[in-house]
């Protein structure tokens, strides 16, 4: 048995030991649940797609937690500013043999080490997507979930004003929301230095370079504001296929509080689909703030933004930078093919056709 | 409900769609925190009177409203003069919509050439080799930042096969815009419509056997089609795929297959099923590309209404984000429309 499952399968066992410590009897209460996820990590954990992108997902976050430790060289000091002698050469192409002290992965136009802002870049890239997608998939979850059970005006106003938000160019609208809140996120940084700091290190930048932090938050802000919409769609969708059924009318009858009938009866329902589109939105998210990057939106030089690093080389390509393009480039490709391919399994683990064929296989494995 | 009342509501949401959508771009363009006025004039060029002069033509001493009301009502005249660079903004939408109307055909073209085809091989030979590169296609379509498979794409075929042009667009001679008009002119309604599709140049060069100006174009397009066509059009095989097999595992095709029908024959039913679904999508994509592809109207250097915009916004000029605005909610509701009408026509069981 391949041991990515194994592993998956000692962390759901060890989650359960905690979980019957914590309150006996649950154990046996949840144990057809238990069943139920260890198959999905199965069907999840035999598909090379999958496996292939959680390896892709391990490592980016792995350079994201740790790559500004890793990172050889500061951002933002300009090694063309204290070597006069580069004047001319820069950007330098790779180098194997006579680098004459250069980086052997090129250097961008300040004489900076490519490979090093990259290394960098991932964290940016990644804190990002991560909590647009999240923060935004969780306001579409509440619209969606309000408007769908409670229909009525409630539903009628909301999803008007989704329907609004949808009709509008994504990128365009996240251009206006960033240049509206620019100006007064600058002011809040300036004033609040313990909210810079905070900043500062979720992205790894210098907390002295306010201007570009703000610019960072207001891209960040602007695609939440626009990522929600469809959330609330799929929410409300799925709530209103949900609500109508029986366990929910049982719920009623049994008299309990809308917001545990919401939490515990409908939300896990609704679940799966959810996850599936959360994580192909990591990708689609990395990708949008790197091009609102790439059009000059985002932080200024010298944040090593992978747009930013890319949209810069992009003045010179291809002769004298092509490889900064293949190197940012490539950075940004891994973490959206990462994602997407755990979303791409995801959907096989979530969709019943393809599952069943898969699961037959491995119901005898998981029981053991 | 019939396709009458369909139709009597659309029409009936249609102009509160479009004044909600110019509202919401207009207030969150209000309220970016600098003195518009200053963008549009630029530091240098300051003098106290033609600021104040600009203030008072475009309503910025007049309450909010009252600036929106006029702003609408100016456009909707065509009088609406763009601050920046002196001339109407229906002028330069005029200039710039075609071409962005060019670049979105083009674009559909490759991402249809590339999907459908792609999709359907996939159904037909499902878990096989072609289906898992027609999986991987897509992933990796979905996956590649847009400005860096351009790039390569301009890398490929501009600096090394020279198969491409990069700069100018090829429009007709201004006598044959001269013709067009008066096409328009004189004969009622159908003259109209003739001169609204040539005012596409590709549509319109050969209108008047200007068709030096076609090939022009589609030696400036292709590049740009090409990249937007490689970019969705596995996700498009993909749709088609996964919308051929439901099709295909549907009782109405076990049905088929039970009374013996050719295969061909099953087929054709399966296709004409599927194809609801992706006439959506590709609707949409449609929609998508005629508001502008911003990131490749700036990689291939085309002057449309992404990049149109774009400078509006950032300059904050309200002339050109309200001309702008108002064009492409229309265009997202009448492409909208447009899908539930060719829904309709392929699938008789929808009903409104």
């Amino acid at each position: 048995m391949n041991p990515v499952y194994r592993f998956g399968s000692w962390l759901i066992d060890k989650y359960a030991g905690l979980r019957e410590k914590i309150s006996p009897g649950w154990l046996e209460k949840n144990r057809s649940k238990l069943v139920e996820t260890k198959l999905s990590v199965y069907v999840f954990t035999a598909s090379r797609i999958g496996l292939t992108g959680l390896a892709l997902v391990v490592i980016t976050l792995f350079l994201a937690i740790f790559g500004p430790f890793i990172a050889w060289e500061p951002y933002d000091v300009y090694p063309i500013l204290n070597k006069p002698e580069l004047a001319g050469k820069l950007p330098h192409p790779p180098c194997f043999g006579d680098c004459e002290g250069l980086p052997m992965f090129g250097t961008d136009q300040y004489g900076r080490d490519v490979l090093s802002l990259v290394v960098r870049g991932f964290r940016i890239a990644l804190v990002m997507s991560i909590i647009i997608v999240v923060t935004s998939s969780l306001i579409g979850i509440v619209i969606g979930l309000v408007s769908g059970y409670f229909g009525g005006l409630v539903d009628e106003i909301l999803m008007r004003f989704t329907d609004m938000m949808l009709a509008f160019p994504g990128l365009i609208l996240a251009i206006a929301f960033s240049l509206t809140l620019r100006l007064s996120l600058r002011d809040f940084l300036m004033a609040n230095p313990t909210a810079t700091s905070i900043v500062a290190s979720l992205f790894a930048l210098n907390p002295k370079d306010a201007p570009n932090l703000a610019n960072l938050l207001s891209v960040f802000l602007a695609l939440i504001l626009v990522w929600w919409p469809p959330y609330a769609r799929v929410v409300r969708g799925s709530v209103l296929s949900v609500k109508e059924q029986g366990f929910i009318e049982a719920a009623k009858a049994l008299g309990l509080s809308t917001w545990k009938i919401l939490t515990r009866h409908i939300f896990p329902n609704i679940m799966s689909p959810l996850l599936v589109m959360v994580t192909f939105d990591f990708a689609t998210a990395t990708l949008s703030s790197a091009a609102l990057s790439f059009l000059g939106l985002g932080p200024q030089p010298p944040v090593p933004d992978l747009g930013l690093i890319i949209s810069q080389a992009g003045q010179y390509f291809p002769e004298r930078s092509w490889w900064i393009v293949i190197e940012a480039g490539t950075a940004l490709l891994l973490i959206s093919l990462g994602w997407n391919l755990v979303g791409d399994a995801l959907r096989d683990v979530f969709d019943p056709k393809t599952r069943r064929s898969i699961e037959l296989k491995a119901k005898i494995e998981v029981r053991k | 409900m019939g396709l009458g009342s369909y139709l009597l509501r659309r029409l009936l949401t249609f102009l509160p769609s479009v004044i909600g959508a110019l509202l919401i771009t207009y207030l969150i363009a209000y309220v970016i925190p600098t003195d518009p006025v200053r963008a549009w004039v630029g530091e240098k060029l300051m003098d106290p009177s033609t600021l104040d002069k600009l203030k008072k033509e475009y309503k910025f001493d007049a309450p909010w409203y009252e600036q929106f009301a006029f702003l609408v009502e100016k456009l909707l005249s065509g009088t609406l003069i763009d601050p920046v660079r002196g001339t109407p903004v229906v002028q330069q939408v005029a200039q710039r919509f075609p071409i962005t109307v060019e670049l979105a055909i083009f674009g559909m073209l490759f991402t249809v050439a590339i999907g459908i085809p792609l999709g359907i091989v996939a159904a037909a030979k499902k878990d096989s080799v072609i289906d898992f590169f027609v999986r991987i296609f897509a992933l990796f379509g979905s996956s590649i930042p847009a400005f860096v498979l351009y790039y390569f794409l301009i890398l490929a075929f501009y600096v090394y096969v020279r198969a491409s042009l990069l700069a100018g667009v090829p429009f007709y001679s201004l006598s044959c815009a001269a013709r067009l008009d008066s096409i328009r002119d004189t004969v009622p309604v159908l003259g109209y419509v003739v001169w609204a599709v040539g005012q596409v140049p590709i549509f319109g060069a050969p209108m008047c056997g200007e068709f030096s100006v076609v090939s022009d174009t589609v030696v400036r397009m292709w590049l740009p089609g090409l990249a937007l066509g490689l970019l969705s059009g596995g996700f498009i095989a993909r749709i088609v795929r996964n919308s051929l097999l439901d099709a295909l595992t549907s009782e109405s095709i076990l049905f088929a297959k039970a009374r013996g029908l050719t295969n061909q024959r099953i087929w054709r039913h399966a296709l004409k099923n599927a194809f609801a679904p992706i006439v959506t999508i590709l609707g949409l994509d449609f929609a998508g590309l005629l508001t502008g592809a911003i990131i490749a109207e700036t990689v291939f250097n085309i002057p449309g209404m992404g990049l149109y915009m774009y400078q509006g916004i950032t300059r904050l000029n309200f002339p050109i984000i309200i001309a702008g605005t108002f064009l492409f909610s229309i265009i997202y509701i009448v492409m909208n429309l447009i899908v539930d009408l060719i829904y309709a026509l392929i699938d008789p069981r929808v009903r409104y």
